[in-house]
C-alpha cells in the first residue's frame, strides 16, 4: 500500500517525502476543488518538477462536484489541459460532466483521471458506470467497509483500476460528501458564527436536544427511550456510527487496496508531517504483522495496537 | 398545469388505508411516490404490488431508489426484475411508472435490465446539477443537464426552501441552463440537508474489532421522526433514519406561473419525509 499525501506549499514536499509519502496531491484556487487549502497557481509547475525530482507522482484535485459554470463552460477543461501539459500525473475529478468532457472531448489527456470520493462509489454498478470514462483509480468514500467494497475492488482489479482509501483516523465524517448541505448555512440560519466542520458535532448537552414528532408505530413506542438516548448521544458526539476503523483498515490492507490517503489540505506542515508519519507507522505495523503472523492473529494484534493509538497529538 | 403527487416514504399503502388517508390521497393526487429515497434497508419488493394497485386506480407511480451498497443493488435488482415481469404480464403500464435514481449504480442497473421506464435524477444527485440558497436556485450550466439527458434523464427532483425563488434558468445562451429542455419535481415541505450511510437512530455503534458487513437496523425509522434543536441553527431540524431534514412549513410558491418559470411542473407532498 502506498501513501498519498496532500500538500499546499512547495516547501512541504521534501519533509512529507521523508515522512513516508509515496505520492502527492494538491488543489489550486483557479480550478473548482472540494474543501479548502490551495497551492498558489504559480507554484504548481515548480511543485510538479520538485515532486518528480523526488521520484513521486503528483495529482491535482478538480473535485468540486459542480459542472463548469455556464458563464464560461470551456474554462475548466481548458485549464485542465494547460496543466496537463505541465506534466501533472493525474486529475482527481468528481463532476460526471467534467469526466465525460475530459475523457471524450478533445485530445486525450496525458495525465490519468481519478474518481474523487466526493462522487461516492458504494457499489460495483456505480464503479462500472464511471469506468466508462477511462478512470485509472477510484478513491473510495470512507463510509464503506471492506466486506461491502469487496465486489468493487474485484471489479477494479479486473480492469486495472486502482483503489484508494482514507486513513480512518484523520478523515471520518459520517455524512456523505457530495450529498451534504450541512456545512454551509445556505438553507438554514445560524445563531452565531461557526467554524467549518463543526455542524456535525453539536457540542451541546445531549439532554433535551431531541423531541418526538408524531408517533407512527404506536406498537413500538417502548423502543423510543433507547432510540432517543442513542440519537441524542450521536448528535452531540459526532453523528451517525462510523464504519471506518482499525478492523476495516486492516481488511482493506489485506484485500489489496493500493493507496492510503491523508487529505486535510489546510493542516499545518507540522501536522501534515506528523500525520504522514502516523500513516507510515500504521502501514509498517500492518506489513510486519501480516508477514509474521497468520492473518487472523495479525488482524487481532493490529486492532489491539491501533486501539491504543491516542490520537497522536493531532 | 402542475401535477400533484404524494410521497409515502415510510408509510405503506395499507398503512395509509388503516390511518384513513388512502381515499383522500387517491382523490387528491395523480402521482404516488413509493419506495425508499434515502436508505437501502427499506427497499422492498412490496412496492411492486402497490404500483399495480395504484395503476389500477388510474394513478401514476414513481419508484424512489436510494444510495446503494452491494446489498442494495441486489435488492433493487429484484424489484426491477419483478417490475419487468409485471410489465410483461400486462399488470403494469411502463408509461405510467417512473424510476428516480439517487445513485449512479442504479442508472447502470437500469441499463443492464433494459428497463422500459423513464428515469429521473433524485434529490441526492442534486449537487451534480444545481447550486443555490434559500432564495436562489441555480443550475451550474447546461452541461449538467446535457450529461443527464444522454442517460435519458430530463426530470430532476429538488426540495422546497420556502417561498423563493429566483433562478438562472432564463439564461438561454448556448451554455445557459435555459437553453435546455428539462423539468423539475419539487418536494415539500422538507429539504434533505444531509444523509449518512449509517443510521442515526437505528444502527448500533461499530466496535474497533468489527469490520461491519453492512448497515444493520431494526427499521427504527418507521417508529417516528424526531425534531432536533441544534444550538447553533435557528430552525429545528428533523431526523428520519439516516437523513437530516429542514422543515419549510410556509407557503412555497406564489402562482402556477412562478412554478413554470422555475420549470417546476410537478409538486410532491411528503407528509412522512
Amino acid at each position: 500500500m502506498k501513501i498519498v499525501s496532500c500538500f499546499t506549499r512547495l516547501e512541504e514536499l521534501e519533509p512529507l517525502a521523508e515522512a513516508g509519502a509515496d505520492e502527492f496531491y494538491t488543489a489550486i484556487g483557479e480550478l473548482p476543488a472540494f474543501s479548502f487549502g490551495f497551492l498558489p497557481f504559480n507554484r504548481l509547475r515548480p511543485a510538479i518538477e520538485k515532486a518528480h525530482a523526488l521520484g513521486k507522482p503528483v495529482a491535482l484535485a478538480v473535485n468540486a462536484i459542480r459542472s463548469p459554470s455556464f458563464k464560461n463552460p470551456a474554462a475548466v477543461p481548458e485549464k485542465v489541459r494547460m496543466i496537463d501539459a505541465m506534466g501533472i500525473d493525474a486529475f482527481i475529478v468528481s463532476s460526471p460532466h467534467l469526466l465525460e468532457s475530459l475523457s471524450s472531448g478533445g485530445p486525450r489527456l496525458r495525465a490519468r483521471l481519478q474518481l474523487s470520493s466526493v462522487q461516492p462509489v458504494f457499489n460495483s454498478m456505480c464503479a462500472a458506470f464511471f469506468a466508462r470514462f477511462g478512470i485509472s483509480r477510484i478513491i473510495l468514500p470512507n463510509q464503506l467497509t471492506e466486506p461491502e467494497a469487496r465486489k468493487i475492488v474485484s471489479f477494479c482489479r479486473k480492469r486495472s483500476i486502482e483503489t484508494e482509501i482514507f486513513d480512518y483516523r484523520f478523515f471520518g465524517c459520517a455524512y456523505v460528501n457530495g450529498r451534504c448541505h450541512l456545512h454551509k448555512p445556505v438553507y438554514y440560519r445560524l445563531t452565531a458564527d461557526m467554524s467549518d466542520g463543526s455542524m456535525c458535532r453539536i457540542n451541546a448537552d445531549p439532554r433535551g436536544l431531541v423531541g418526538i414528532r408524531t408517533l407512527e408505530a404506536p406498537a413500538r413506542a417502548k423502543e423510543l427511550p433507547a432510540v432517543v438516548r442513542r440519537l441524542e448521544t450521536r448528535l452531540a458526539g459526532g453523528g451517525a456510527p462510523r464504519l471506518s476503523n482499525a478492523a476495516s483498515f486492516f481488511d482493506f490492507f489485506s484485500s489489496g487496496v493500493q493507496y492510503l490517503k491523508y487529505g486535510t489540505r489546510h493542516d499545518s506542515l507540522k501536522f501534515k508531517v506528523g500525520k504522514v508519519k502516523a500513516l507510515r507507522a500504521m502501514l509498517d505495523l500492518a506489513e510486519k504483522l501480516s508477514s509474521s503472523l497468520p492473518k487472523t492473529e495479525a488482524r487481532r494484534a493490529f486492532i489491539k495496537e491501533l486501539t491504543r493509538w491516542d490520537g497522536g497529538g493531532f | 398545469m402542475t401535477e400533484k403527487g404524494i410521497k409515502l416514504g415510510t408509510m405503506t399503502l395499507d398503512g395509509l388505508d388503516r390511518a384513513g388517508g388512502f381515499d383522500a390521497a387517491v382523490r387528491d393526487y395523480k402521482w404516488f411516490y413509493l419506495g425508499a429515497e434515502f436508505c437501502e434497508n427499506l427497499i422492498d419488493e412490496a412496492v411492486c404490488g402497490e404500483a399495480v394497485r395504484l395503476q389500477g386506480l388510474g394513478k401514476k407511480v414513481c419508484l424512489l431508489t436510494p444510495m446503494l451498497s452491494e446489498k442494495g443493488i441486489v435488492r433493487l435488482d429484484a424489484v426491477f426484475k419483478k417490475l419487468l415481469k409485471l410489465v410483461r404480464l400486462g399488470s403494469i403500464k411502463a408509461s405510467g411508472l417512473e424510476i428516480t435514481v439517487n445513485d449512479f449504480g442504479a442508472v447502470e442497473l437500469a441499463r443492464q435490465n433494459r428497463l422500459p421506464f423513464k428515469l429521473n435524477s433524485g434529490r441526492l444527485l442534486y449537487d451534480n446539477i444545481f447550486d443555490g440558497t434559500r432564495r436562489m436556485l441555480k443550475a451550474h450550466s447546461a452541461l449538467g443537464f446535457e450529461f443527464f439527458k444522454e442517460l435519458g434523464i430530463t426530470r430532476h427532483e429538488i426540495s422546497t426552501t420556502g417561498l423563493r425563488r429566483r433562478s438562472n434558468f432564463t439564461n438561454a445562451g448556448a451554455p445557459g441552463p435555459g437553453s435546455r429542455k428539462f423539468s423539475l419535481t419539487l418536494f415539500y415541505p422538507y429539504l434533505n440537508l444531509t444523509s449518512a450511510r449509517t443510521c442515526l437512530v437505528g444502527m448500533r455503534d461499530v466496535e474497533p474489532e468489527d469490520s461491519a458487513k453492512g448497515v444493520t437496523c431494526a427499521r427504527e425509522c418507521r417508529i417516528c421522526s424526531f425534531a432536533v434543536t441544534h444550538p447553533s441553527i435557528k430552525e429545528k431540524l428533523v431526523v428520519r433514519g439516516n437523513t437530516v431534514f429542514l422543515h419549510f412549513p410556509g407557503k412555497f410558491y406564489r402562482s402556477e406561473e412562478a412554478l413554470a418559470a422555475l420549470r417546476v411542473d410537478r409538486l410532491v407532498y411528503c407528509p412522512f419525509q
